[in-house]
């Protein structure tokens, strides 16, 4: 796709800063999100999270830098713009009085439907966000707090909104709970831009195209599951399970790969074969043409081989404490100076 | 912007409707309010009430304003301060203003539907014993608008304080204390302000400084002889849109404090 061509972005954020009395939650981030994708916002407590997707929401402004949702800059707006993101701010705080159907209708008329698309677009959230009708009847204050981060995303569905902000939606969720918010996510996928702040790392590697990972109001790393592994993980760890000794084993190795090393002193004992796993740094094509090597040694006897990817955690980790490193350099470094 | 004032002021009314503490208190207010108000009608011959009496039904509404209005305003925004919904609310297309507005006319229609609940005692007398209405002045439309018209002025003032004090906690029971102490201050400030107020130009102490300031306040209350007799005093029904509109703005200060 040429430059001309291509869509707006629905987010652009370009040197965002925030700060809080002496504390500086943002210190400049830049990040665009495109049409329909689902991208995971993940970091630290205190990272910056729920202050960047405040600020999306138009619920608080920026100190400096740009926000542009659906191409409309945030800090110039009127508030129309809010039409087109739908916000679950983090704990969804809901009028405990009010019946689920009663708040809906609240919250339709305050976005401005009316009429039978109101009606239309609370029956289509509903159904979304599998509320049946027996639990919209019922007060919000009476709900469990599965039901109740539904109501809230029902909430954040019902004008079609073009970007969703979800700030840790499935926090205190039972499995059963959260499966109903991938689903929704799901269903939604292509057409409504997701942008999903949350701890659970399983749940963000399952349901997203992209993550953004903020550290101390920076952006450490963004990018799909793939590159991120890529710039983070540049060693591919890869278990074989077989009936032979680690001498034997270790040596077979190295005829392929010199680099190769067995990461464990002692092979675990799996159902009577033995696990053993090594780390390689030329990759996982060198990894397979290992095992390919491998099973046509038969007094090795291999039953299993399988290459690991990292996982999101790891990567989560990695990135996080370069950059908690950094900072925390930064602060050593300050301190010397001030003895010197 | 407008669609949200309207539609928070359906929801506010709605909510004071649905809450138990609004009937309770209306109950109990208008209860006492009539009680007080068949004695006064009964004793008034051997008074030396120079008002027409049904001024006085206007003068037990105002000075039982600092207990009825803390239930009409206490809960509106300490509440949805106390369980967050005031951010989930500023994230919908409706501004800080429509919010203050919505809530206070919400408040300001109920305190005018327990004024009308008020007003359906002399109404009753007029329709059951004609002849002693006659008599006690209740036949002159200019004695019911006038009253009416004063309790509007300084009921939309009051409903204004509470809205502010509401505004300024999380916590309702403090935001009904503080509304009940700023009100009676303020009626006792117009009940205890004397002399006349002084030109800028007279001004040489302390005491010119405060009888200035408190100029417009100056004998608030004995106002209620004008509108008693049908006569709409200007000046004051100024001064309580001026309270009202001072005290909405500190309001939806602190209400926009949550953008920042």
């Amino acid at each position: 796709m040429s430059a001309e061509t291509k869509p707006l972005p629905i987010i652009e954020v370009l040197n965002l800063k925030k700060r809080y009395g002496l504390i500086q939650a943002l210190k400049g981030i830049s990040f665009s999100v495109g049409k329909g994708e689902i991208i995971g916002f993940l970091g630290p407590n205190g990272a910056g999270k729920s202050t960047t997707l405040k600020i999306l929401s138009g619920l608080i402004p920026a100190d400096s830098g740009e926000a542009k949702v659906c191409g409309v800059d945030l800090a110039e707006e009127g508030g129309e713009v809010r039409n087109h993101i739908g916000f679950l701010p983090e704990n969804n705080p809901l009028p405990e009085e009010l019946r689920v159907i009663e708040y809906l209708h609240f919250r339709a008329m305050l976005k401005g439907l009316r009429g039978s698309r109101k009606r239309d677009r609370i029956r289509i959230a509903l159904d979304i966000c599998d509320l049946e009708r027996k639990v919209s009847e019922r007060k919000i204050g009476n709900l469990s707090k599965g039901y109740r981060q539904r109501v809230g995303i029902a909430d954040a569905l019902l004008t079609e909104p073009r970007l969703v902000i979800l700030d840790e939606p499935t926090i205190g969720l039972d499995p059963r709970q959260s499966a109903v918010t991938r689903k929704m996510m799901e269903r939604l996928r292509g057409e409504v831009t997701f942008l999903l702040s949350s701890h659970i790392l399983s749940e963000v590697e399952a349901c997203c195209d992209r993550m953004i990972i903020l550290s101390h109001g920076q952006i450490v790393t963004e990018g799909t599951l793939n590159e991120l592994q890529e710039e983070f993980i540049n060693r591919t760890i890869f278990e074989v399970i077989a009936l032979t000794d680690r001498m034997s084993l270790q040596k077979s190795v190295r005829e392929i790969d010199q680099t190769c090393e067995l990461l464990q002193d002692e092979p675990v004992d799996v159902s009577g074969k033995k696990r053993f796993i090594f780390s390689t740094e030329k990759g996982e094509v060198v990894a397979e043409a290992i095992l390919r090597y491998l099973v046509k040694i038969p007094d090795l006897r291999v039953f299993e081989f399988q290459i690991e990817r990292p996982d999101l955690e790891t990567i989560f980790l990695r990135a996080t404490k370069k950059n908690w490193e950094e900072n925390d350099l930064l602060g050593k470094r300050s301190r010397r100076f001030k003895i010197e | 912007m407008t669609q949200g004032y309207w539609v928070i002021l359906r929801t506010e009314i709605f909510s004071l409707f649905i809450s138990p503490a609004t009937y309770v208190s209306t109950f109990y207010f208008l209860a006492l309010l009539g009680v007080g108000f068949r004695f006064f009608i009964e004793s008034f011959p051997a008074t030396n009430w120079i008002l027409p009496p049904l001024s006085s039904l206007a003068l037990g509404l105002l000075f039982g304003a600092p207990a009825l209005i803390p239930f009409l305003t206490m809960r509106t925004i300490a509440e949805e301060r106390r369980l967050g919904t005031l951010e989930t609310l500023m994230t919908a297309p409706v501004d800080a203003v429509s919010i203050i507005a919505g809530k206070w006319s919400a408040s300001y229609f109920f305190y005018l539907l327990i004024c009308c609940g008020a007003y359906s005692y002399p109404l009753l007398v007029c329709i059951i014993f004609p002849s002693q209405a006659e008599s006690l002045g209740f036949l002159k439309p200019e004695h019911w608008i006038g009253g009416f018209v004063f309790l509007m002025s300084f009921g939309a003032s009051f409903c204004a304080i509470g809205i502010f004090s509401s505004s300024i906690t999380r916590n309702q029971m403090v935001a009904g204390m503080l509304s009940f102490s700023l009100i009676t201050l303020y009626l006792a400030i117009m009940a205890f302000s004397y002399g006349e107020p002084t030109k800028i130009d007279e001004f040489r102490s302390y005491d010119d400084l405060f009888a200035m300031v408190g100029g417009s306040l100056h004998r608030g209350l004995d106002k209620i002889q004008f509108f008693a007799l049908g006569v709409l005093h200007i000046p004051t029904i100024l001064h309580q849109l001026i309270v009202v509109f001072f005290f909405l703005s500190l309001a939806k200060l602190q209400v926009e404090k949550i953008r920042h």
